[in-house]
Parts: C-alpha cells; sequence; structure tokens
C-alpha cells in the first residue's frame, strides 16, 4: 500500500492521493443492485498529464483502474470497482470550461464540470444544452454524453451519440489523443482555435471512429480529459403541454405523427406514476398526484430560437394541437393539477444531489433498454404481468419514454421504488429486476447501454459482435487495466 | 498470375458459373483510369489493375464464402457497386473484383422511418420507394444512380439534403458486414436480433471500425445489408413531372418553395449560411449552378432548360445582357428548397427565411424564380438525377480547393481563390474558362448544421492528354496557395494518399513514409492495429490509411 500511495503521490501530490478506508468505502458501491468491491486507494487528477502518467504506472503495476466523473451518489453500478486493488481516477476536480463558441455553437469542457455548472455558463452566451431528464446536479456532463444518455430533445440528435463531438482520449495503453475532427489537426486546442477550428464534426478523423469505441464504454477503453459538446441556441419562446391519454396506444400514434413532421422541441411519455415521481416534491405527495394525473400523458416543449421565436412556437402549437385532435387527443398546458411549463422547467433542469427518482421510497432501481416505439405496449404490458406476478405493486412502476436519434428509437425506461431499508421489500424489487431484465432480453430489448446484469444478457446474444470488441479492447487497453469487470469483462 | 482452376472453381462453387468470368473482354471494363476521383492523374498515364476474375455475389453467405476463399487463397478483392470512380476497383494484380448488381433488395419500415438496403440499391430507386410512404432518403453529391449502401456505408456521403437529413455516417443505423477475414458483423440492435434501428452498442459501437468521417472504400471488408434513416417528405407519392428530356420539371405543390440566395458580400453569405444552419427551416442547401462557372451560370441554365438546347447556345447566351445581369445578381449565391409540413409550417419557414436575408442584407434571385426554372431546379436538387452535368462542359472534371469546412474561413478566401483559378483559366486553354469562382457544395456536411463541403469545379478534357497535364499542373499550384494559407489538402489530391499515380495500392512502407507525418500518427497507427486485426492477410487495400509504428 505505502508502495503505491508512494508512487501515485509522486504523480498527483500527496493531498490528492486517498487511501482513508472510509472514503474508500464510498466508492465501493452505488445505489444500483450491481455489486462492488472496495478500491485500493482513489486519486484526484487535474490534468491529461496526470491521467497519462497514472496510466502508465498502472501498466507498468497491472493495476485496474476506475475512472469516476460525476459527483456521488452514483446508479449504474459501473463506477463500483468489479475487481479488487482497483485504483479509482476521480476527474470530478477537473472542472474547467475550456471555450464556450456561441457562433459555432460549441463548448469545450473537462469531465468534472456539472450539467448545473455548464447551463449556467452557456445561458450566459445565449446558448443551452439538451439535457437528460431532470439530471442530477452533480452529474458530470462529460460522463453523461460518453454514456450516451437520452436526452430531451431527440430531433436535435443527429445520431445515437449526438451532442458528443470530439474528446481527448488516453487510452488503455497510456496513449493520448484527439479523437474526430480536433484529431486532424496539431494536439493543441489553443493552436485549433487560433485557426477557427472548433471540435465541430465527431467521427473519425480518418476511417476508424475512435469515439464510438468511448461512447458506451464505461471507461473501459480509456479515460476522457475533454470533451466537445454541441451546444444550442437559448430559446427566446418556449412553451410546453402535456397531452393525456388513457392507454399508451393512443399516444404512440400522436408521437409518431408529430416527430415524423419534425414539430416539437422536448417530447416524451410518462405514466402517471413516473409523473408523480418527478413532480413530488416529498414522498406524500405522490399519490395524490397519481390520483389527480391521467394514466398517460405526453410531454410536448415547444421553442423558438433567435429568427421569429413567437411565430415558431405558435405555428408548431397549432399544427401539433391538431394532430392531437386527430388522434382524439386533447393538448391542454396543464393537467391533474400541474402545469406542463413546471413539468419541462423540473426535467429540464439540473435537480439535487440525489435522484429525484428517490423521493417515493428513498431507494430504486430502474431498467431500461431501446427499441422501438410500436414495440413498447408488449413490454409494458409484460411488465405489469411479471410485477403482479412477483408481488410488486404495479402501480409503482414507473414508466418513462423517451425517443432518441430523431425517433428512430425509444429508450424505455422503468423505474421500480423500494424501502432499502426493508430487507424483503429489497429483495423482492432485486427479484423483480432480474427477472424484468431477463423477460425483456428474451422479448427483443437491446440493451444499449448494457450496465451490470445486462451487459451479459446483451453480449451473449451475439458472438461475433462479442468477439470484434474483445479484439478492439485488446488494441486499446491490451494489459485490461480499464475498469475490468464490467462489459462481461471482455 | 492467372488463378488456377482450383480456385477459379471454387469460387464459381459459391456463385455458379452464370456470376462468375475471366474472360479479357469483361475484365478489361472493370478498369478505370484514376482521375475524377479526387486523385487527379490523367488516363495516359496507367488504368488500374486487370482483376483475374469478376464475381457477382447474390446474397451475403456468397460474399462470405468469396471472401473465405480470398483468404484461403491469398487473392485480393474488392467489392463496388456503381462504380462511380476510382476507389471502387481493385489495386492489386492477384485481385478480383466483386460486382455487387445481383443485390438490390430494399425493405421500408415506414413507421420507424428506415430502410434496409443491399448494395446495389441505388439512390433513385430507394428515394421512388420511400416517397410512397411519405418518406425521403439523403441522397449525397454523388447522385441518385449511384448506390445507397456505398454513400452510407463506405464513403462520406453528405448532400444537398444533409441540412435537413444528416449525412450519411448520421443516418446509417445497423448494418451487415463480412469482415475481410471472412466473419460475419451484425452492428447495434441488429446483432442482438432486435432489429435495425440502432446501429451504435451495446456498450462501445463494432461499427468504429467500418465507418468514420469517411467510408474505407471496401478497404474493410463488404457490407452486404445497411439500415438507412428515411426524412419525412411532405409531397405526393412520386415526383410528378412535365417537359421533355433533359429538361424535366417538377409539378409539386405549393408548400415547395425553391430560391437562389444571393448576398452582397462574402462575409454576408457566411452570416446568411450560419443564420440558416441554426434556424432549422431548410429542407435543402446547396450551391449547385455555380459548378459550371460565375460567368456562365445563367447560360448553361437557360441551355438546359430548353430540351433543344446545345453547348453551341453558349455564347450567345452569356453576351446576353439580361442573363450578364443575372450573373452578377447571383455572384455570390447558394440554392436552397424549403418544404412546408403544413400551410403553417411553409408559411412560418418562409417568413424566417426572409428575415434571415433580412439580417445579411440578401436577396432572391429573380432571375431563379421564373417558374420554369424554379421547378427544373426543384426537379434537379431533389432528384440529385442531373450528375452527368458535371461533365457536360468539357467531358470531364474534378473538383479541387476544398477549402475549409468553417464557412467563414472558406468564405474569407474565395475571392483570392477564384482569382487564382481564373489566372489559370486566362493563360492556359487546359482548363474551361468559366470566370474563376466554381465553387459549388452543400450548405452543411453534418445534419442541422455546422460544417460546410465546398469545392472548385475544375472542367478539362479527359480525352486529352494536355488538358488532363495541365489540369494537374493547375491542381499542384492551387495546393501550394492552399499550403501558404494553411488550408490543407486541395481536394484535386484528396486521395492520392490511398492509392499510386500508376493505380496500384501503396505498400506499407510508403504508407508509413505518408502517415509518420500525420499531426497525430496515433491516429493511422491505430488504424494499422485494427486492419491487422481484422484483415490479417490485407486483403483490402490501401484506402484503409495505416502507420504501422510509431
Amino acid at each position: 500500500m505505502e508502495k503505491i500511495q508512494d508512487a501515485l503521490t509522486r504523480i498527483v501530490g500527496a493531498e490528492n492521493v486517498c487511501g482513508d478506508p472510509k472514503v474508500l468505502s464510498e466508492y465501493s458501491q452505488d445505489k444500483s443492485f450491481a455489486p462492488g468491491l472496495p478500491p485500493r486507494c482513489a486519486v484526484r487528477v487535474h490534468n491529461a498529464g496526470e491521467v497519462g502518467a497514472v496510466v502508465k504506472w498502472a501498466n507498468e503495476t497491472r493495476t485496474p483502474l476506475v475512472s469516476v466523473s460525476s459527483q456521488a451518489p452514483h446508479y449504474k453500478g459501473d463506477t463500483a470497482p468489479g475487481v479488487p486493488e482497483a485504483v479509482i481516477v476521480d476527474l470530478s476536480g477537473m472542472k474547467k470550461i475550456l471555450s464556450i463558441n456561441r457562433k459555432y455553437r460549441m463548448a469545450v469542457i473537462e469531465p468534472g464540470v456539472t450539467y448545473g455548472e455548464l447551463l449556467k455558463a452557456l445561458a450566459g452566451e445565449g446558448l443551452t444544452l439538451s439535457v437528460p431528464l431532470a439530471t442530477r446536479a452533480g452529474k458530470s456532463v462529460v460522463a453523461s454524453v460518453l454514456e450516451t444518455e437520452p436526452r430531451l430533445n431527440a430531433l436535435h440528435q443527429w445520431c445515437d451519440l449526438d451532442p458528443l463531438r470530439c474528446v481527448e482520449v488516453t487510452w488503455g495503453d497510456g496513449n493520448r489523443m484527439f479523437t474526430g475532427e480536433a484529431g486532424g489537426s496539431v494536439m493543441d486546442l489553443e493552436q485549433q482555435w487560433k485557426e477557427d477550428k472548433w471540435q465541430w464534426e465527431p467521427a473519425g478523423p480518418m476511417m476508424l471512429d475512435f469515439y464510438r469505441l468511448l461512447t458506451g464504454a464505461q471507461g473501459t477503453m480509456g479515460i476522457v480529459t475533454w470533451a466537445s459538446v454541441r451546444c444550442e441556441i437559448m430559446p427566446q419562446a418556449h412553451k410546453a403541454y402535456i397531452v393525456p391519454a388513457r392507454k399508451l396506444e393512443d399516444l404512440v400514434d400522436f408521437a409518431y405523427n408529430v416527430l415524423r413532421l419534425r414539430f416539437s422541441d422536448e417530447f416524451f411519455i410518462m405514466n402517471n406514476t413516473q409523473m408523480a415521481y418527478l413532480m413530488a416534491d416529498k414522498a406524500g405527495e405522490v399519490d395524490g398526484l397519481k390520483e389527480q394525473l391521467p394514466p398517460w400523458m405526453a410531454v410536448v416543449g415547444i421553442a423558438g430560437r433567435e429568427i421569429l421565436p413567437e411565430e415558431r412556437v405558435a405555428a408548431q402549437e397549432a399544427d401539433i394541437s391538431e394532430i392531437a385532435q386527430n388522434c382524439g387527443l386533447k393538448m391542454p398546458e396543464a393537467v391533474g393539477g400541474i402545469s406542463a411549463e413546471a413539468v419541462l422547467r423540473k426535467a429540464a433542469r439540473p435537480g439535487g444531489d440525489a435522484s429525484w427518482k428517490e423521493i417515493y421510497k428513498g431507494a430504486f432501481q430502474d431498467i431500461f433498454f431501446s427499441t422501438t416505439l410500436d414495440q413498447t405496449p408488449k413490454f409494458i404490458q409484460a411488465m405489469g404481468s411479471l410485477s403482479s406476478q412477483e408481488g410488486y405493486p404495479v402501480c409503482d412502476v414507473g414508466v418513462y419514454l423517451q425517443p432518441e436519434n430523431m425517433g428512430a428509437s425509444y429508450h424505455c425506461s422503468f423505474t421500480l421504488p423500494y424501502r432499502a431499508d426493508c430487507a424483503s421489500e429489497t429483495g423482492k424489487t432485486r427479484e423483480l429486476f432480474v427477472k424484468a431484465s431477463m423477460m425483456f432480453s428474451r422479448m427483443g430489448a437491446y440493451y444499449f447501454r448494457p450496465y451490470g446484469i445486462w451487459s451479459r444478457l446483451q453480449l451473449n446474444k451475439d458472438a461475433q459482435g462479442y468477439q470484434v470488441l474483445q479484439r478492439l479492447k485488446g488494441i486499446f487497453d491490451p494489459n485490461g487495466i480499464m475498469n475490468p469487470g464490467k462489459l462481461c469483462n471482455y | 498470375m492467372a488463378l488456377s482452376r482450383e480456385i477459379y472453381q471454387a469460387f464459381e462453387a459459391v456463385v455458379g458459373a452464370r456470376n462468375i468470368s475471366e474472360d479479357i473482354g469483361i475484365c478489361e471494363s472493370y478498369r478505370a483510369i484514376p482521375c475524377q476521383t479526387s486523385d487527379h492523374r490523367g488516363p495516359f498515364k496507367q488504368k488500374t489493375p486487370l482483376p483475374q476474375a469478376v464475381i457477382l455475389p447474390g446474397s451475403t453467405k456468397e460474399v462470405q464464402g468469396i471472401v473465405r476463399l480470398c483468404n484461403k487463397y491469398g487473392i485480393q478483392f474488392k467489392a463496388s457497386t456503381t462504380f462511380w470512380s476510382v476507389m471502387g476497383y481493385i489495386g492489386s494484380d492477384y485481385s478480383v473484383q466483386l460486382d455487387m448488381r445481383r443485390m438490390r433488395r430494399i425493405e421500408i419500415d415506414p413507421k420507424n422511418m428506415y430502410a434496409v438496403v443491399e448494395p446495389y440499391a441505388i439512390g433513385a430507386v430507394v428515394q421512388a420507394e420511400a416517397m410512397k410512404y411519405g418518406l425521403n432518403i439523403n441522397i449525397p453529391g454523388v447522385g441518385c444512380s449511384s448506390s445507397v449502401a456505398a454513400s452510407t456505408a463506405g464513403w462520406v456521403g453528405f448532400g444537398p439534403q444533409t441540412i435537413f437529413m444528416g449525412a450519411a455516417t448520421e443516418n446509417m443505423l445497423a448494418a451487415e458486414w463480412v469482415l475481410p477475414d471472412g466473419e460475419v458483423l451484425r452492428t447495434g440492435s441488429l446483432g442482438a436480433g432486435s432489429g435495425w434501428f440502432c446501429g451504435d452498442g451495446p456498450g462501445p459501437s463494432t461499427r468504429a471500425i467500418l465507418r468514420a468521417k469517411q467510408g474505407t472504400a471496401g478497404s474493410m471488408g463488404i457490407c452486404t445489408r445497411v439500415a438507412v434513416r428515411l426524412h419525412p417528405w411532405p409531397g405526393p407519392a412520386y415526383i410528378p413531372s412535365r417537359g421533355m428530356a433533359p429538361a424535366y420539371k417538377a409539378n409539386l405543390p405549393d408548400n415547395f418553395k425553391a430560391y437562389t440566395l444571393c448576398f452582397p458580400s462574402w462575409d454576408a453569405y457566411a452570416e446568411g449560411l450560419n443564420l440558416l444552419h441554426q434556424a432549422e427551416i431548410l429542407y435543402l442547401g446547396h450551391r449547385q449552378f455555380t459548378m459550371f462557372g460565375r460567368d456562365i451560370k445563367t447560360a448553361m441554365i437557360k441551355i438546359l432548360n430548353d430540351p433543344d438546347g446545345q453547348l453551341s447556345d453558349l455564347e450567345g447566351y452569356v453576351n446576353d445582357p439580361e442573363l450578364k445581369k443575372a450573373n452578377e445578381d447571383m455572384k455570390i449565391d447558394i440554392q436552397v428548397i424549403i418544404a412546408g409540413m403544413t400551410p403553417r409550417d411553409t408559411e412560418y419557414k418562409e417568413k424566417a427565411l426572409d428575415r434571415v436575408l433580412e439580417m445579411v442584407g440578401g436577396w432572391k434571385s429573380e432571375f431563379m424564380m421564373d417558374p420554369e426554372i424554379k421547378d427544373w431546379v426543384l426537379m434537379y436538387l431533389l432528384r440529385m438525377g442531373h450528375k452527368n452535368l458535371n461533365y457536360v462542359m468539357c467531358g470531364g472534371y474534378e473538383g479541387n480547393f476544398g477549402l475549409s469546412g468553417n464557412v467563414f474561413v472558406s468564405s474569407s478566401v474565395m475571392e483570392e481563390a477564384s482569382a487564382l483559378k481564373k489566372k489559370w483559366e486566362d493563360e492556359h486553354d487546359y482548363i474551361a474558362q468559366v470566370g474563376g469562382d466554381s465553387d459549388m457544395g452543400s450548405i452543411t456536411i453534418m445534419g442541422g448544421g455546422g460544417s460546410t463541403g465546398w469545392e472548385f469545379f475544375t472542367h478539362f478534357d479527359s480525352y486529352e492528354k494536355e488538358s488532363v497535364e495541365g489540369t494537374a499542373e493547375f491542381f499542384n499550384a492551387t495546393q501550394e496557395w492552399m499550403n501558404q494559407k494553411k488550408l490543407g489538402l486541395d481536394m484535386g489530391k484528396w486521395n492520392q494518399s490511398a492509392r499510386r499515380p500508376d493505380g496500384y495500392y501503396f505498400s506499407q512502407e510508403e504508407q508509413d513514409e505518408m502517415f509518420s507525418k500525420l499531426a497525430q500518427p496515433l491516429v493511422a497507427y491505430y488504424q494499422y492495429r485494427v486492419r491487422e486485426a481484422f484483415n490479417p492477410n490485407n486483403l483490402c487495400g490501401s484506402y484503409y490509411r495505416t502507420l504501422s509504428k510509431v
């Protein structure tokens, strides 16, 4: 232990090396059902040079590294060490916003920058960023885009990986490079900016798409020390509506028709349970809210930006309202005592330190995957049946459907709240989680972001794809030091 | 080295005797001259090598069988579809050419808005099928007679509609791919048996090895099926037309508007384009007709709108004062199309377009608003079926300059680049004299705007040695100018690192020499490692740029 601390101290300084068991225990386990192990120690790094030196040392000593950028708590199991003796590489102190460019709608940020920090800085420049649903205050933007978290505005996602563009990465073998457009020029951001290059184009820079090896990788390929993200012009006019429905199938047609015409900005679907979890300020409000709300709701945001903002909102408001009418639906600004504006405000802004899904019972487990919208009713029906069969209250299952990649696919998410201090409830939820995950896999769910047990369920379905991943892992992390134990330890 | 009977018969057993040939006449037709390929070398020096055989597979299984045999016998291979340019042809003597024309099936999922296409499904057919469902496809600059799979999976794939639809790399969903070692990879949701809707993941994307900013031009195996995202088409189930060939005009409803936007300066142009990127109102944006040249574009438009028009009419039109005036009006211009999804949407987009013009002092060309011309433009740009016109001036063309994707940078040097080209036009007779500026290209190369894609069309006679070689000299001069301006590689030399002047692939030693000089050589080094992992017998040539050591 002494030797490890000495070596790491030489790289990052004693004040940035932590061996305190109490602190380390916080890294060892997150709030998911995924198992974790205590790390050997944790180092706080502050620049790419330190990251490179730590990775070099880890290769020499064959030490597992687990990179963490977001502030605790964590919920998906990807940052809890999967093997013993790991060193946590804590990037949360890398908090520089390196550049914001209004003209090109680009920002370059370090991994410790949170949504709250970035959105505030962007607002100062008249920009914003499409965000995941009510993200945590301490969530790293870089981690979020690398995890390909779904965004509220799928129509600004030109591929599954938007708004991520270029990155600086130190691969598992210790080599550092820029990806995308930034990889085609001198490895110096300042110099690139002088040449009016703003890390726009994500792919390549040649025929190997480096950034696609990092997205969804759960830190198993390399460590990203900056990323560029595509921003949006801050809306000057912004309205929100809720389209209530008795059954999901009515909203399915509505959603297809709206997104097909490229109408709306924010767009998502929830059942009343999930909406109650989102909007309640305390646990006691949840049941009452649920009662007041319709069974299903589509939330529709319409934004007008620089060019004739009010006119854009008015035109789309009328057109989407007509689509709703044609589907036998209405599009009010409030329903069941909650206003669409309040929903959007909560959905599109970072919340507290912990997830809002904890509010009802103190703990929760999500199950999520990608599918097409027309497939979602069958998954929801199956989840209802299984919950009932397993003795989990069906009325507690929150459902959230978020279009991704211009609506080509949908993030289908189930939230299962439980009381962590109740062993039987925890056990029952864990069992439901496992059984439901397996059931969905059999039904054709695509675990696009395969955390925890989903990685085995998903990767085992495609031997050839898994072998390709193994060969790639062998190239970029030949000693297998980057977050081993994740993604089937490929 | 001819294929032995054993090997030929092995290939024949895979595809059947009707679908393989070593007939010299047939094989000879699968050779190309390495010019007009972003790699201007001229036809008088060399052709690509003669293939040992031409093979036409009809299924993924047959493709896999061929690739396995190539690995067994150490034979290089290259698959191509519509053979747009030299990058589709082999580059070594002991090679077979795969012609994918038997694989042309199309399946459309209208609800989830994607098409699954085989390699020989061309843009025109996929578009026609998609329109039946109120959908459309991004047809890149290569035009509608080219393969959708080739541009989506194999090359760059941006075009006039990229502003609304995204580029090929963005539209590519799941794919089925025979890797160079003969294994079949199914990316994203397809590998999981969940359908074609997602090309990424699970976890890190295996798709990373198949294409990035540009595809691999057949140097990382063979794409056998790919899902391509489709986009809304707010028009009829086909494009109704009137007129006579080649001057067909589209009879589209009023929600389709075609304009040529004109700007008082290049600064205003750059600012205007940036605003159009942000405004989300365009269905299409392309600087198209300046490809004929600043001084003659309106004359060419007149000729092309007349079914009896001839190039011999050019002189008369060029001297027509009205057309001269229109040319001057359209000196700094771009063509755009608005396609309103509803009457309100059309009205809003029209107003927003006018507002953008007002903000930068721009205007709409009156000449281009003539209903006959407007409807011809709609047909031209929505269909992208006029690719033959690239060649109409002199029989050959090549894009050069390329400039920068950043429109603020490229527009700031546009006049200087035009002046350089004009000087060469005036002083030499081997490139067409069109007024210098022949810059054309897409308002963006990425969905929603951002980087742009430009090239100057240089028209030359591809059957006259002096013209071909003189054009090469001109490109040397423009590259020198690009170097001085720190603008990177001239587009006329873009592919010079992929194939030697004699039409053959580069050796690894030659590639090492080139790519060790990259600003970030690790890019080509990792590509080498990936090639070694997935193409251990190095059977697919040097379009996959590699550096063996750093």
